[in-house]
Formats: structure tokens, sequence, C-alpha cells
């Protein structure tokens, strides 16, 4: 086991004391768990994403919602680690980082499940839940996976998120959709995640799976994680979202909280024209 | 447009003309033009050789052989090329390629340079037919080595220098009837090549020479990967082995004919074995005995004769071989010949 | 929660599986099959197949191309291909040869360094493929013909000939011959040592697929590299390292051709590495990656080295071997995409 990852005892500590507190000691009591301040990323001559400012904070589902374009999926890979940024700031618990990689960001707790790459579907269930993160005995050349171990493991996270599973061999690629989702939180939660990026994880699914999924959004946010949900659906986002997201080509146009707005705000905003910029003016007067 | 046997005097009669022409001091270029032209019959071919001006130019002769990169026979015949090069102040172009196809389209590029000769191997004849053709039609000498002798004249080429393959293995399969052997494995590395068929079945002629066997009953063909020589070694023993009766072998290159006597020795067959091609290993096999006897085809000679004779006819006109092809070989090589064998020029 | 639960509102439950299903999605099931049937079919057919002589030739021919066939799998299941493996087995054996006939050293020394040698071209594979994302089918296909090229002019350049020999008179052959190339008596066969490399190589294969880390992300790189990446697989580190672990094959597979033939020729290997993509495909590799086992690689072998020994047993003509290669590859190709179906595809939605 890496020695930056939490065990299962960790976890459960930590969702004693959830609240307030935040495991690294030198933060301070309201420091956000994730906050950007002006980021931009440029590809070329062309702006991808500008001045975009949020937080995120413990226990809390932050939605980014907007059409395809509108710069959510270059959000998550600076977020995430897969693409630096080149304008702004961007803090985690308190303290400015520049990652040039998901390991790194991982390694801070911030944790992102990409849709439709969220698994490997050849491999199976208790395989899939490991990866990157492999448990192992012994000592070199002798170390080898914690086969057994990781078993249980998988099977007992699997089922607080409400997933059975009998036989953790199986490989992932027999799961439905939802249930491929399940894995991939239940995974980022036992290792630590303190921020959970979920990139569109409902986009491909019927209305059962997608209510599943969002099931299992509630229970990461219970059990005091950071939340971004990126979603071009406000019906999937309203009835989860403590704080919504609005982009636009590239440029954030909202930053509202749950108690500013109602679902049918909400889906006007996302479907543009006219209303856009009306709604934009009066969003402004509440500073998020 | 092939140019048949009988086309050639009048070839050798214009080349002969022209030569004369130049040794007289007349303006040589003027004078190939006007000779081309009222000759039409002649295709125009060979005129860019046999009618040089300066016979202190530097010639540039290309080789294409089937030979793959790297094999070791291939490069003995390139040393005897280079080498006779370097004597006759010709420029040696050598390229190789054992498919067919690309080997036609070397020949191709080849002939698109203008070179004062084109040497050929033949292993497809078939398939370099009218890449041939078009390099004769443009005027370029050709020459076949090694491969293709049947061929060779129907496509226009001055001679062939080669070993026939049939007779060599007549040869080689007369030598082992006359050694005791009754059933002979023959061993062929190459899939498809029709010259080491030619010698498997010339070695079966010449065991069964009375004529009372059936050729299955002498003689077994077996098909080995000869770029797998370890695997070749096992494959040959499990022959040995599944077929006691074998009290033969023979190979038709010199690192089979060395995995040969490993694996006649692993299957405790006892039979007798000898080779086509020389290399030092298949001396030193001879020398302790393994090996019988080596046919030779002295492929350095197919190297440098078609040099030789290129440049000749380049420059004097001269053409060898009388229409008749020039052997190499065969020549066996045993114990009591093995001094006069000097490798790198095998 | 529980599962009662969580099934009164619709979620499915997983379902425990069968052994014998179970058995049934291994990627390795066509081969064992097929091997069974051509064992059987060639005792029946030929006295010798099943005597100790003809083992020991069936197994002489299946190690050498075993070792590569399980390291080309591993490979496979990371996703890539080595087509400059075949002609690698060469290029070590000729570092060694020219190394001990030119320079005198030891043969240690220069089984060393072109171990050295090996990891290079394997590292050089890996980086390209993995920095400049080109396929790895065309990168090594130009190490390939790189090493090609560099075997006949290296060879040419220094001994004028293009066969390189004398490695038996080197310091240190005897050792080496024992470790490479010896052979042990059975009854009538004459086994070689590296049938034991085979095995040696097959079993750590198989631990490291199945019971390491690095296994883990070997299948996670070749199934769904994105995926394996996004959760902190080093996903280029494991294929530079699958890269330079056949490239190692080679090297183990030509020390043990030029310590047995004690001489190399500059233009063998070539057309090898596709025996070993076969071997692996037969052994349950899927060519998309992500699929596949050692012990199916080494079954895979075993087809190969059964069928083209037996064929020569049969005293059948065996210029038809490579039909029964081609015929027995499709077949694996079908099954193995059947099985594979069967393993992931029938997912319930």
């Amino acid at each position: 086991m890496r020695p930056d990852l939490h065990p299962m005892d960790d976890i459960h500590a930590a969702l004693d004391d959830a609240g307030d507190q935040l495991p690294e000691s030198d933060v301070a009591p309201h420091t956000p768990l994730l906050e950007v301040r002006g980021l931009g990323k440029r590809y070329g001559g062309v702006v991808a994403l500008q001045g975009i400012s949020a937080t995120v904070n413990s226990g809390e589902v932050t939605c980014v919602l907007g059409d395809n374009g509108a710069g959510k999926s270059t959000l998550i890979k600076i977020l995430s680690g897969v693409v630096s940024y080149d304008q702004g700031q961007y803090f985690v618990a308190g303290k400015r980082v520049k990652f040039s990689s998901p390991r790194q960001a991982l390694d801070r707790g911030i944790a992102t499940v990409f849709q439709d790459l969220a698994v490997v579907p050849l491999m199976s269930i208790w395989r899939n839940f490991f990866l990157g993160s492999e448990p192992t005995r012994g000592v070199w050349p002798f170390r080898r996976l914690d086969i057994e171990h990781a078993q249980d493991v998988t099977v007992a996270e699997l089922a607080r998120f409400g997933l059975d599973v009998q036989d953790p061999h199986q490989p992932v690629g027999t799961l439905s959709g939802g249930e491929r989702q399940c894995v991939a939180i239940a995974r980022a939660v036992y290792f630590g995640a303190r921020v959970l990026i979920l990139d569109e994880p409902t986009a491909s699914l019927g209305v059962k799976q997608a209510g599943m999924v969002i099931r299992h959004v509630v229970q990461a946010r219970e059990r005091g994680l950071g939340v971004i949900f990126i979603t071009h659906n406000p019906r999937h986002a309203y009835p989860v979202g403590d704080r919504f997201i609005m982009l636009n080509h590239g440029a954030m146009v909202a930053n509202v909280t749950r108690e500013d707005i109602d679902l049918n705000d909400l889906t006007q905003l996302m479907s543009g024209g006219a209303d856009l910029d009306e709604l934009a003016h009066e969003v402004q007067d509440h500073p998020g | 447009m092939a140019m048949t046997r009988r086309g050639w005097p009048a070839v050798v009669a214009v080349a002969t003309l022209l030569v004369t022409g130049c040794t007289a001091g007349s303006r040589p270029a003027t004078n190939d033009d006007a000779v081309l032209e009222t000759l039409s019959v002649t295709e125009s071919a060979s005129a860019t050789g046999s009618g040089d001006a300066d016979p202190d130019r530097r010639l540039r002769f290309a080789i294409v052989t089937h030979g793959s990169t790297g094999d070791p026979f291939w490069d003995v015949v390139k040393t005897g090329a280079e080498d006779a090069g370097q004597a006759n102040n010709a420029e040696i172009d050598y390229q190789s390629d054992p498919e067919p196809g690309s080997q036609a389209q070397l020949i191709a590029s080849v002939t698109s340079r203008q070179v004062d000769g084109l040497i050929v191997s033949m292993a497809d004849p078939d398939a370099l037919r009218e890449t041939i053709a078009a390099a004769v039609a443009a005027g370029i000498p050709v020459i076949t080595i090694n491969a293709g002798e049947d061929r060779s004249a129907e496509f226009g080429a001055l001679t062939h220098i080669g070993q026939s393959e049939a007779s060599a293995g007549e040869g080689a399969g007369d030598r082992l009837r006359d050694a005791g052997v009754t059933k002979l494995l023959c061993v062929i590395h190459e899939a498809g090549n029709v010259g080491q068929e030619q010698r498997c079945q010339g070695a079966a002629r010449g065991l069964g020479v009375d004529g009372s066997a059936e050729p299955g009953d002498i003689m077994r063909t077996l098909r080995v990967n000869g770029s797998n020589l370890a695997e070749t070694e096992t494959t040959i023993a499990t022959e040995l082995q599944a077929d006691p009766q074998i009290d033969g072998v023979l190979t038709l290159n010199a690192a089979v004919a060395v995995t040969a006597a490993t694996a006649i020795g692993t299957s405790g067959s006892g039979a007798a074995l000898a080779t086509f091609e020389l290399s030092d290993d298949v001396v030193q096999d001879i020398g302790e005995g393994d090996i019988l006897f080596a046919v030779d085809q002295q492929q350095y000679l197919q190297g440098y004769l078609p040099v030789v004779f290129l440049a000749l006819f380049a420059r004097s006109g001269n053409v060898v071989g009388g229409g008749e092809g020039v052997p190499t070989g065969p020549r066996y090589i045993t114990q009591e010949n093995l001094d006069s064998v000097h490798i790198g020029t095998r | 929660m529980t599962a009662a639960t969580m099934s009164a509102r619709g979620t499915p439950v997983t379902p425990g599986r069968s052994p014998l299903l179970r058995a049934l999605a291994r990627p390795e099931l066509g081969s064992v099959i097929g091997a069974i049937a051509i064992a059987a079919f060639f005792t029946t057919q030929t006295d010798q197949f099943a005597t100790w002589a003809g083992v020991a030739n069936v197994l002489d021919v299946t190690a050498a191309l075993g070792i590569m066939a399980v390291a080309v799998a591993l490979l496979m299941i990371g996703g890539e291909f080595d087509l400059s493996a075949g002609v690698l087995t060469a290029s070590t054996g000729l570092v060694t040869a020219l190394l001990v006939d030119r320079l005198g050293v030891n043969i240690w020394e220069g089984i060393a360094w072109s171990l050295l040698f090996a990891l290079a071209v394997g590292f050089l594979n890996g980086i390209l493929v993995t920095r400049t994302r080109v396929p790895s089918f065309i990168v090594t296909l130009g190490t390939f013909f790189a090493l090609q090229g560099l075997n006949v002019g290296v060879t040419k350049q220094l001994t004028e000939t293009v066969q390189v020999g004398g490695v038996d008179e080197a310091q240190g052959y005897g050792v080496a011959q024992a470790v490479f190339a010896s052979t042990w008596t059975v009854g009538e066969g004459e086994f070689r040592v590296a049938i034991l490399w085979w095995i040696v190589v097959a079993v750590v294969a198989t631990l490291l697929l199945v019971r390491t880390k690095f296994g883990n992300w070997i299948f996670a790189s070749g199934g769904a590299p994105v995926s394996a990446r996004s959760v902190g697989v080093p996903v280029g580190r494991t294929k530079i390292l699958l890269f330079m672990a056949t490239a190692a094959a080679a090297w183990l597979v030509g020390t043990i051709s030029v310590v047995r033939l004690t001489s190399v020729q500059a233009n063998v290997g070539l057309g090898e590495e596709f025996n070993y993509i076969i071997a692996a495909v037969i052994g349950g590799c899927l060519l998309t990656g992500g699929v596949g086992s050692a012990i199916g690689a080494s079954i895979g072998a075993l087809i190969y080295g059964m069928t083209q020994q037996g064929i020569v047993f049969a005293q059948w003509d065996n210029d038809w071997f490579p039909l029964f290669l081609g015929g027995m590859l499709l077949a694996a190709v079908l099954i193995n995409t059947v099985v594979v179906r069967r393993r992931a595809e029938d997912s319930p939605g």
C-alpha cells in the first residue's frame, strides 16, 4: 500500500470528524478543498478557457454546466492534471499547485472519473478497483499483489455504495454503465479522494442508471467529499448541486448557489439564447 | 521484344564496326547515331557500350541479384564483381532483393539510369522477363548469372554465367552413390526456389542412374527454415529418426550443412553428408571427415566474370560464350583438393 | 445498505459465476484443447512422436520459440507489437560473437555487452512508440530494417564476411555452454537446457502477469490505456519496460543460439518475429491488447513445435506446414474473439 493513500480505517476516521476539520493540519478551518482564480488555457492561439474562478468545499457538490465546446473538458483536464493551465491560479487545500500528471493530482486527493474511460472493461472488478494503487505484500523480488485483501476490500467498498458483487473476478465489462461509474467512484473514495471530479457520469445512461449514479454522488458528498459534477443536463445537476457554474465559449457566465436559482432558471440558463445575458446580469448581483 | 540468339551476330557485327570507327579516330558520336539509325533491326541494343569513344572511360555496371541481404553466398559474388571492377576500371552497383517483384523494380530503376551493363540472377525468370526486355531494348547489354540459364538467351542476354543446377545435382548424386548411399535426404532451405528443386532432382537422377528405382524410394526432400538454424538442426534430426533408412544427406548451403553435420551426430544416424557451397566451417568439416564433399560453384567467378565480359564488350565488342553459357562449376571439394580452396573467394 | 434493499430498488446484482464458466473464459482454453488434440493425433499417426527422442526434438523447437512467444505475449497484452524481435536474436548473437572473435574478450563479457545492446534497442523501441505515438508496428518495422542493415553492414566491416565463428574458442565457453547449450539425456532423448530456460521464463512471466502490480499495469496499458493513465498507471513506462523485456528475451534466445551453433550468420532471424506473434495469438492473445497469458503463449509455441516436428515424423511433405500454421492462426483468432465476447460483451446493459 502506498503511504500517501488512506486505508479504509483512515476514511472512517475522516468521516467521524468530517465537517470543518480537514486532514491537513496546516490548513485553516475554512480553506476550500479546491479553489481556482482566473484560470485560463490556450491551445496555440485559441483560447479554450479564461477567467474561471470557483471554489469547492467539503461536503458540497459543485455542478459545472455547459454545452459541448463550452470548455468543460478543458477545465476538468486542468483540475485533474491531464493538462497544465497557463493563466490564473489553482489552489488545493490552500496551497498553489500546477500539476503535470494525473498522478500528482491523485496524490493531492483529487480523483477524476472520466466519462466512458473510468475502467478497463476486460479486467476483473477487483483489479480495476485497485488499478494504479495495488496493495502488495512481501519483499522484492517476492513482492506480490495482496489478492485476498484486494478482493475483500473491493466487495466491502462496493457494498457501501450499494453494489453487491459476488464474484470480484468478473470482468468490469459485464457490468452496466451505472455500475461501472459506481466502481470508479467507490475506488476514488476508498483511495482518499477529497475532491471527486465526475465527467458527464450520466451522459450515456438511461433514467434508472442515471438515478443510480446520482445516488452515488449524494453518498460521496455525505462522506465529506467535495464533488465536481460535470454535466450538460440540468435535471441531473439540480437535485444534488449546492453550487452551479455555467460555462460558455470558454468563459464563466454564471456562478450561483442553489438558493439563488431554481430548476427552471437553471434549464433556461442552459438553453442559452436571449435570456442568457439578462440572467447573467441578474446573477452577478449575487456574489458567489 | 526479346532478342533471339540468331540476332546476336548482327549486333556483334555492328559493335565491331563501331569500335573500328572509334579507333580510326573519326567523330564517334555522329558515327554512332548514323549507324544506329540505319540498323534499326538490332533495336539499338548494346550500342551504348560497344561504341564507346574513350577506352579509359570509367564504366558503370549494375548487378541485381535475388540474394537476401547478408547471405554469405551472394557476398562472395559481390566481392568478385568488385574485384573485377577494380581491375577493369568499372564502377559496380550491387543491389539485391529476394522478392521477384522487387528485384524487377530494381532492374527497372537501374535501366533508367543508363548503366553500361546489367548483370542479373534469375531465380524467377518470368517475373523479370519484362524489365530485362526493357533493359535490352534501352541498349543495355545484359549478362545473366547463377540462375535462369535456360531462359537467358531467350531474354536477350549476351551469355549466362553459372552452374547448371541439374547437372551439379546429378554429379553430387553420382558421387554419393559411389560412396554407398542408397537413400538420400535432400534439404531445401528456400521454398519455391527452382534452382534448389533442380539440385535435388538432379541428385535423385545421379543416385538412381540405373533407373531401376523410383525417385521416391531413393530420395526424400525436406523443407527447413533457413533463417532459424537451431530449428533446422532439430528438423533434420527428426527426419533422420523418422526414417532410419536414410544413409545420405545433401544440403544446399553451407550453414545448413554445418547444422546437418550436428544433426547426424545427435540422431546417431551415421548418414554420409555432402553439400553445395563452401564456408570456413564446411572446409573444416571436410577436413575432419564429417562432410564427404562440397559442390563448389565458384560463385566468385559469377561476380568476376560478367564484369570482365561486359567490360570487354563495352571496350572491344567481344562476346564470350559463343551463345552457350559459361559454367563456373561444379567443382567438387574433398579432402584431397581442400588445400586449393581460398575462403573469401568462395 | 444491504443487497436486498438495493435489489428492491431495482439495482442489478452481479451473479456469481460457476467455475466452469470461468474456465471457458480463460484466454488459453482454445490452445490447450488444440495442443491435446495435436499431441494425440501425432501420437497415433507416428511411432516416434511419443518417444523420448521425439519429445526432446519437439521441446527443442518449442523452447526457443516459447521464450520469445512469452515475451511477445506480454508485449501484446500491453497493446504493442515488436517486429524487430526476430532479427534482434541475430543481432545479439553477433554482438557476442564479434566481441569474442575480434577482440578476444571472455565470452561472458561478450554476453553482458550483448544484453546491454538488446536493452538499449528495446528502450529505443519503447521510447519511440510512447513518445511519438506512432504505432509500434511501424516503429519496430523501422528497427527491424535498421538492425538487419546493421547486422550485415557491421559484420562485413569487421570480418569481411557475413558470418562470425570461433565462439567455442573463447575464454569461458565451457561454462557458457553448460548454462545455455548443454543437454541431458532421458531415455533416447537429448533434452536441451533451453527447455529449462523456457519454463523459467514462462513461470516468471505468469507470476509477473497475475500476481504483481506490474502485471496489472500490463493488462491495463493494453486494455484501456487512457483509463489506466487517468488512475495513475505509468502506461508509457510499462510499455517501455515491456519492449525491453522482449529485447532481453531476444538476447536470451540469441545467446542460446550462438553458444549452441558456435557461429552466427548476419542474415538469420528474419521472419521469425511472425512465428512469435503466431504462437502468442494461438495462445490467446488479442491483437488489440489487454488479453492473453504467458502460459497460453507457451502452449502456442508447443503447438508450433509439435506440428512442425510431427509433420516430419509422419513423413509428410513438410511444404504443407505453413498452411497448417496459417489455419491454426485463423482458428485461434476466431476462438479468441468468441471467448472475449463471452467474457466482456454479454453485459446486462
